[in-house]
This record gives C-alpha cells, structure tokens and sequence, in this order.
C-alpha cells in the first residue's frame, strides 16, 4: 500500500490523491484478477468434470478449449436480457448486481501476500462473515422478484440454507478466532498455532469445507437451483447479461470462499506446513495454489456427490453441524485454557 | 479466572445453581419427552429446597458483588426465601392439575424455575440493568405460562394480553430507565442516589424517569390504573399458572419498588409519594368496588390482589422501616393465605373438569365440610376479621401509615376492607347457606391437602406468635435503610 | 473532509431509507429499505471509529434478522392497503396521545439538568492501546459478566416459549431415523433366490 502512494506522490500527487488513486488501483487489479480467475475456474471445472467422466471437455476454442469461457461470456452478452412483464423490475434488475457486487467487495479484507490487502482492518474477518451473509439478498430477491413458483421456491431454499449455515460457520470462525487471538486476517494467518493446536481445528476445516459448499450453493447443496425439480431455481427467469452477473457471482464466490478457507486454516501465503525451505517461493503463488486446492475440492464434490434432499441438508445444519461447532468452540477453548495456549 | 473471588461467588450462588438446575432439566426434559414431566416437577421442587438452603448457608452481610450489579442483603435474601417459597408451593400444587388438565409437557416447572430465577435477580439487583434483565426473564416466563394451554383460545388470549401489556410496561420502565441515566449518567443504585444528593433543585427530567419506572413496575404488580390485564389474565390462564402470578411475582414486583423507592430515588421520597398515593387509593377503591360484581372465582382473585397491592402501598409510602417491615409481613401473609384460597379453587373439580364460577361452591358445608371451613377461615383472614393473620398485616400497614400521618389514605383503605370483605364473606355465605350443589369430584393430592393445612394453621395460629415474623421482618427491612 | 462525506452520505440515506419502509406500498420494499438503513447504519458506527458493532450489526440485522425477515414477508400475501383502513379511524386518538407526550418530552428536554456527577459518572475512557473489539469484550465479559449471562437465560426462555406454543408432534407424520436407516444391512432385508425359468416366483 505505502509503495504504490509513495509511488503517486513522488509523481507530485497531493497526499489524498496519491492515496485514492492507490486504492483505485489497487481495487482495479483486484477486480481483474478476481473477474480473470473466474474465467478459468469455469473452464478447469468443465475439464475437470470432463476428466472425471471420461469425456475431453471444451477443446475448440484457442489452445486447449482455454478461451472457451470468453467465448461463452460473449455468446451470453449478446442474447436478449428478458424481464418479465410480471416481475419487479427493479428488484429483478438489483438481484444480480448485488450478488456480484458482494462477491468482489470481500476481497477488500483478504491478504493474499504479507502486507498485499486492500484495506488492513481490524476486523477483517467479522467484515467477511458479514459480507459473505449479504450474499443471501441476490438470491432471494431474484427469487421473489422474478414472480415465478420455481424461482420464488428457490429462493425460500437458499435463504434458510444460507441462515442455518452461517450459524456454524460464525462458531467456526470463533475457534479460529480463539487460536489466533485477533479479528485481523493478516493476524490470522501469522497467529503462532503449535501443532496440537492445528490438529484440533482439523475437524472445524471438515465442518467448515461442506459449510461453504452450502454457502456458495454449490452441489451436493445446489438445491435453490435444483435444476431437476425447480429447473434452474431463483434464476430460472434470467437471461442475458443478468444472467452472466449470477454465473460470474457464483463463481465469485467460491474463489472468495476457498480464499477464506485458505486463510483461516491453510496459512493464507505461508509456505505449507512451515517448510522454510519453500520460502523462496513468493507468497501469492502459495496463496493462489491453496485456493486452487480448495476450488479443486469444489469440483471434485461436485463431479462425485449427488445432491441432497433439502430436509437432509437442514438435519444435516442444524442437528449435526451446530451441536457439533458449539462443542468444538467449548473444547478449544477450554484445552487453549487449560495448556495456557491463549494468544 | 485471576481474579476469581470465592465469597463473591458464594452471593450469586443460589442463583447459579437455579440456572444449572434448569439447564440440567431442561436437557433431560428434551431427550427423554414429556413422560418426564411428574419428575422435572418435582425435581424443580427439590431445586427450590436446594437453592432456599443454599440461600440460608452463605452470609447475609450486606454487599454488592459482580461488578456491583448484585446486592445481598438481610432484606433481599429473606425475599428470596419468600419467593422460594412461593414457587415451591405453586409447583406442587400444579404438578398433578398439568396432568388433569392434559398439559402436562416438561417446559412448564422449568419455565417456573426460570421466572423464579429472573424474580430472584431483579430482587437482588443493585443495578438498574440487573433490575431489567430479570424482569425480563421473569415475564417473558409468566407470558409463556399464560398462554400454556394453547389449545384454549381464552388461554392464547391471556398470554398474547399479557405480553402485549407487559412489553409496553417493560417499554415504559426501559424509557425511564433512559431518562435516569441522562440525569445521572449512570445505572448502579448507589451511584443515582448519590448523583441526586449532590444536585440542588428539582432534576425535572429524573422526576419523568422514575415516573415512567415506577409506571413499569406499576404495571408488574397491577396497580390501578395499570391493573387492565389482570383479571382477563387470571381468568385466561390456567389455574395452576394464575396462582403462581398471583403469589409469586407480585412479592419480587413490590420488594424492587421498595429497593428503588428507598434507595436511588429516596431524595425524591416527596414526590414519589404523591404517586404511590394515588396507585394505593385507586387500587383499594377499584378492587373493592370491581370485585363486588365478579361471578368468576378467579377473576374474584384478581381483583383481591390488585387489591392487596394497594393495602401494600398503604405501607409502602410511608418511607420509614416500621412501614417497610409492614409490607414485608403483611406480604407474606398475602402470600401464604393466597396460596391456601388457589389449592382450594383448585379442588373444584366436578365430573374431570375444573369450575370456577363462585355459583359452584353452592352448599360446600355440606358437601365437604372441611375443605368449606378451611375456605371461610382463608377469606375471614384475607378480609380482615381478627384474630386472624390477615387482620394483622392490615393492622401493621395502617399503624405504619398513621404513624406518619397519611390519615387520609388509612381511613380509606379501612373503608375499603370493609366494602372489600362484603365479597368474601358472598363466598361464605354460598358456602354454607347456600342449596347444595353437585358435589366436587373426591380426589385430592397430597399437595393440595398439604398447602391448605399449612395455610390455614398459619392463619389461625398467628396470633400466638406473631412476633416471630414481625421482629424477622423488621430486621430484614432496617436493611433497606441502612445503605 | 471525507469523513463529513461519508458521514452526510451514510445519514442521509439512512434517515431516506428509514422514510422508504414506512412509506412502501410493497411490503418486500419496505424491509429491502430497512436493510438498506442498517446497512447505513452500519456506515455510521464506522465513522464513529466503533467497527466491532458495525460489523456486528451487519452480521446480526442484516445477514440473520432482516433474512427471516423477508422471508417471512415473501411469503405473506398481505395487502397493505387493507392494513389501513381501519387504522384511520385510530389516528385523531394517536395524534393527540403522540403530540401529548412530544409536548412533554420537549419541555423535559428544554429544562433538561445534568447532575454535577454525572459527566464523572458516564465516562467510560477506552483503555488505552486497546483496540475496540477488545475492550468490548472486557466490558461484556468481566464487568457485565453477570448482566450477560443473565441476558443468555432471558434468550433461553424465548426460545423455551417459542417451543412450547407452537411445536406441536404430528403423529401422522412418517419421520426418517438416519441411524435406522443405517445400520440397515443387506443380510436383514435381501433374500437371494434361485429362479428356475419358466416357473415364477
């Protein structure tokens, strides 16, 4: 950060501007990797699925099929963006564009390299949980908005996945946050954690793993689409450029999701397992890699699992995720007590 | 856990163990169903004998611990007693109408457990946050347990009554609660009095503050005018709940009004006055007058509370420690004569259903003659006739008053008990002169039989001993005085 | 300067928004809007260098209440219009009631006295080289420890009655047992049988 401003003032910027510009270029190539990386999640799901069906995935467009996201970015621009004459127009317009919106204002908080974060606030993690559970609105006011039964069900489906998730995700993040000692993430992922102490937040990355597929709406938990029964759920009305916003979002956000994991128990840009040897490697590749890990996990449940029946992913919540984290926070922080372990 | 004080634990500890019971049963209660409920019951009891001895085991000096947020005291911790007490006698007197009634679902002693425990803290509160939060978790409980047969419609509309009422009381209390602390920027008892002692003039924003608490708190304990809810909610609920209401709360409700009336208010003692004056006439006025033209036993009983409260008022005003220590007595007579009349009321049972309109008790001489004489010696006790107990908690109160020179404010509430005790004494004479009718169903519970007996030797035999409870009494209130 | 930006940005939107939920005629719209000045209010807390309760109140309203909220709202097919017509005929009551007490609280608040304790009374300095989450949590936890758990057993008993009156067991109701379903075995339910053809069952 301090590079870059000083970078502006020694062009003869005043102070506040070098500041603003630095933060707009910052939030520019933020954004444009985040939009980049979405592109080619997209294509390495195609492939991975591909791989995993035995089938070759998309192969035409540029070397490997590896532009073949742009080209569906294109063909999707192009089409008519239909609203229907019953819907709430507005709402129905705000919905996609709010979900996007939430997917790329997270990343403000997240440091991907000592001391590369756009904003290095104090309670970086609360501002994710708190962003990431905005992401519900998009969702439900497509759902309600688009004056449709299928679409209208699905979004009744993904507000209460979503609410009954973010419980044991909060507690969760309560034993990261009691391992680490601090709401900062850059804290997070330096907070001196021995060895006992990772392998008691092993069963939290497991809870934590299936919370935000449930999160994201992904599969086996993609019912708010549950294209068999509900056809494409809450954007089963969408088409065109809305249409993309929600496709660009989803997939926003399991790159933004895989980012929260990879920081709170993967060691964000540290070296896996504190090999100093690995050190030499700059600390966005470690971080990049880790997300792809995460994003690989994504994929691989999705080409494996099959989607689960909605009263199985409430009992699943709410009977096995909640008891389960709120006994976790109990024995994390009373051994972090007991061994005198407490940041 | 460095600065872990053992002797500060030791004054919250009655209440710790209340929770931790609670918690405990609840858990059971939801993994092993609603077959439990007969042995949560009784377990709360036990819990009530456990948390009094407990109570009677740690020291009564007077102290603030927690942060002072916790007082204890001579005067809070017989309270407390009395409380345990009443609840002990509610919950066994319940145990066997829930399953007479088909109620019978485990929630209900917890939730009387947990009033019991928000009573408790709002007793003992030296805070007005303390004082809020418990209340809090003592209505939120009695409005769950108005509405606990929710089948009935007249029970749903008594609990939603209730809370309606009782959110907007609680709303009212919290408003002035805000007004207190603007005046004296802080909630801890000690620290407002102080605050007011240091200011000369008239703090006319404070004054609008302890109005609006004293509104709240008003409500809490149905005086007049904010009495609205009663007899609809006595009448509603369950019988078993409407005793409990009608013994327990209202004991916590007037011992916090004395904790604030004396304590951070007492500089204002002349213009609280002028309010607790008026709630005291209009509440022995209207519950005279009211009652007269009830046919419903348990409206009846609304109407003597909203009744007794005022008669408790009469003591209260007066601001010294005789009248305190009135209130304390005649509060636990209150208590234990109520207690006596709701076992009876709810031994009328004919034909597997329970009846409740005064008609039903026609010929009850007759028909059990015991149950009859211990009912006429209850409501020639809560009338006033002496030698019983009731006359003297009246005698305490009006001595109390005229001691001060409410005169004014005795002769009413004398001619109020007498306009007062033409209702009971209705009851007696349907009683016992009444054509008999149909008699009540035969079965009585060991609690029920006990209660009664207990409250009806109190009653006779106060007389012997009277001083037993006064000279307790007076040493409990001086506590309220004495800082 | 920024921070007067923000500050006017992030009020009067709030004070907009807040006009918006008792003014739409869509019920949805009016608690998108009430989300809208949480959301605004959130803002504000920021500004006022209180970042712990503004997360939390994101977090809480926004992310949890304002959710069940809508979703309850969605689903209710309530004409707003209907709500108000018999409101009308309370409103002279209302107004003289609200003007009543707006007269009281204007004149309280002109005579307004402070004690001479009171500015020692309330103030509350943050520690020093404390951020504000933690020195939050010191308050809540050590100072208001009892208040607290208190206000846990107030939440308790909410959720005790929110059982108690409306869960009701269906004994119509075919219910999964997970744990039966499992420990299901293929010896307990298949029978492998030789069919000879032509023959049936």
């Amino acid at each position: 950060m301090e590079l870059v401003t000083d970078f502006f003032s020694g062009l003869g910027f005043p102070q506040w501007l070098a500041m603003a510009s630095a933060s707009a270029l910052q939030i520019i190539a933020f954004l444009l990797v985040v939009a980049l990386s979405v592109a080619f999640v997209v294509y390495g799901e195609r492939k991975i699925l591909g791989a995993m069906q035995r089938r070759q995935g998309p192969a035409m467009v540029g070397p490997f099929g590896l532009l073949q996201s742009f080209a569906d970015l294109l063909k999707l621009m192009g089409k008519e963006t239909i609203i229907p004459t019953q819907a709430n127009r507005p709402v129905f317009v705000l919905a996609p564009i709010l979900m996007l919106v939430m997917a790329f204002t997270a990343w403000a908080v997240i440091p991907v390299n000592a001391q590369w974060v756009i904003a290095d606030i104090n309670v970086g993690i609360l501002y994710l949980f708190a962003i990431s559970s905005m992401g519900v609105y998009g969702v439900i006011m497509a759902g309600w908005a688009s004056n449709s039964r299928y679409a209208f069900l699905g979004g009744l489906r993904s507000a209460s996945q979503m609410v009954s998730y973010e419980v044991s995700m909060g507690l969760i993040i309560v034993c990261v946050l009691l391992v680490a000692g601090s709401l900062n993430l850059s804290d997070i992922v330096m907070a001196d954690r021995p060895v006992w102490v990772q392998i008691m937040l092993l069963p939290m990355l497991g809870v934590f793993l299936v919370s935000i597929l449930a999160e994201t709406n992904r599969c086996p938990f993609d019912l708010p689409e549950g294209e068999s029964e509900l056809s494409g759920g809450f954007m089963v009305e969408y088409s065109g450029v809305l249409f993309t916003l929600f496709f660009l979002s989803e997939y926003a956000n399991m790159v933004l999701m895989s980012a929260m994991t990879t920081v709170l128990f993967l060691g964000g840009w540290l070296p896996p397992f504190g090999v100093e040897a690995l050190a030499f490697v700059p600390g966005v590749i470690w971080f990049a890699l880790k997300v792809c890990l995460i994003l690989f996990f994504f994929i691989w449940v999705r080409g494996t699992l099959p989607r689960y029946r909605y009263d199985q992913l409430m009992r699943l919540g709410w009977k096995v995720f909640l008891p389960f984290t709120l006994l976790w926070v109990m024995v994390v922080a009373g051994s972090l007590l007991v061994f005198d372990a407490l940041p | 856990m460095n600065n872990f004080n053992p002797v500060e634990f030791s004054a919250v500890f009655p209440e710790l163990f209340m929770a931790v019971a609670a918690m405990v049963l609840l858990v059971a209660g939801a993994v092993r169903g609603n077959g439990l409920t007969a042995f949560i019951s009784w377990s709360v009891l036990a819990t009530f004998a456990i948390t009094a001895m407990f109570l009677l085991g740690i020291d009564w000096d007077s102290r603030t611990v927690m942060g002072d947020m916790f007082r204890m005291n001579p005067f809070t911790g017989f309270i407390k007693l009395l409380i345990l007490a009443g609840l002990g006698a509610t919950t066994a007197l319940s145990v066997r109408y829930l399953y007479e009634e088909a109620m019978a679902r485990f929630e209900y002693p917890i939730l009387i457990l947990l009033a019991g425990l928000g009573m408790m803290i709002m007793v003992s509160a030296n805070n007005l946050l303390t004082l809020y939060v418990g209340l809090e978790l003592q209505s939120l409980s009695l409005y769950v347990l108005a509405a606990f047969r929710r089948d009935n419609a007249r029970s749903s509309e008594a609990g939603l009554k209730y809370f309606v009422l009782g959110a907007l009381a609680s709303g009212m209390l919290l408003f002035g609660v805000s007004l207190v602390y603007g005046f004296a920027g802080t909630i801890d008892y000690s620290a407002i009095g102080g605050s007011l002692a240091t200011f000369d003039g008239m703090p006319v924003g404070f004054m609008v503050g302890m109005v609006f608490v004293l509104v709240g708190i008003a409500f809490k304990i149905s005086a007049v005018p904010f009495h609205m809810w009663t007899p609809d909610v006595y009448e509603g609920a369950p019988t078993s709940v409407t005793a409990f209401f009608a013994l327990v709360p209202k004991i916590a409700a007037i011992a916090v009004l004395m904790q604030l009336l004396y304590g951070p208010f007492g500089g204002l003692s002349a213009h609280w006055q002028q309010i607790i004056w008026f709630l005291a006439v209009a509440s022995m006025i209207w519950s005279a007058l009211a009652g007269l033209v009830q046919n419903n036993i348990k409206r009846l009983m609304a109407y003597s509370s909203i009744g007794n409260m005022g008669y408790a008022l009469v003591g209260l005003i007066t601001g010294t420690p005789q009248g305190a220590s009135a209130v304390v007595v005649y509060m636990t007579i209150y208590m234990i004569m109520t207690a006596g009349v709701f076992a009876i009321i709810m031994c009328m049972r004919r034909g597997e259903r329970a009846v409740e309109s005064i008609d039903d008790l026609a010929g009850l001489s007759r028909t059990s003659p015991l149950l009859a004489y211990a009912m006429a010696i209850l409501l020639f006790s809560m009338s006033g006739i002496p030698p019983l107990a009731g006359f003297f908690g009246k005698l305490l109160v009006f001595q109390a008053a005229i001691g001060q020179g409410f005169y004014t404010l005795a002769v009413i509430g004398v001619i109020c008990s007498v306009v007062a005790a033409y209702y009971y004494l209705r009851i007696i004479k349907v009683m016992f002169f009444d054509e008999a009718a149909e008699p009540f169903d035969r079965q009585m519970a060991f609690a029920k039989r006990a209660v009664i007996a207990l409250s009806v030797i109190f009653v006779l035999f106060f007389i012997l001993k009277p001083n037993m409870l006064v000279d307790t009494a007076r040493h409990t209130a001086s506590a309220l005085f004495s800082g | 300067m920024f921070e007067a930006l923000a500050f006017y940005v992030f009020a009067s939107v709030l004070v907009a928004s807040a006009l918006m939920v008792i003014t739409a005629r869509n019920p949805v719209h009016s608690v998108l809007f009430l989300i809208l000045s949480f959301f605004n209010a959130a803002g504000l807390f920021v500004l006022l260098g209180a970042e712990f309760i503004a997360m939390i109140l994101v977090i809480v309203y926004v992310g949890a209440v304002a959710v069940l909220f809508l979703f309850v709202v969605m689903m209710l097919d309530i004409s707003f219009a209907d709500l108000r017509k018999g409101a009308m005929q309370y409103v002279p009551v209302g107004l003289i009631a609200g003007g009543i007490l707006l007269l009281e609280l204007i004149s309280i608040f002109a005579a307004w006295q402070f004690s001479p304790e009171a500015s020692k009374n309330a103030a509350a300095p943050t520690p020093e080289g404390v951020e504000n989450t933690v020195a939050l949590g010191r308050l809540i936890y050590t100072d208001y420890v009892f208040a607290f758990q208190a206000a846990g057993m107030v939440l308790l008993v909410a959720m005790i009655g929110a059982i108690v009156l409306t869960h009701r067991q269906r004994p119509d109701v075919r219910r999964q047992k997970v744990s039966a379903q499992n420990a299901r075995r293929p010896e307990d339910v298949l029978e492998i049988q030789k069919i000879s053809s032509n023959s049936g069952v």
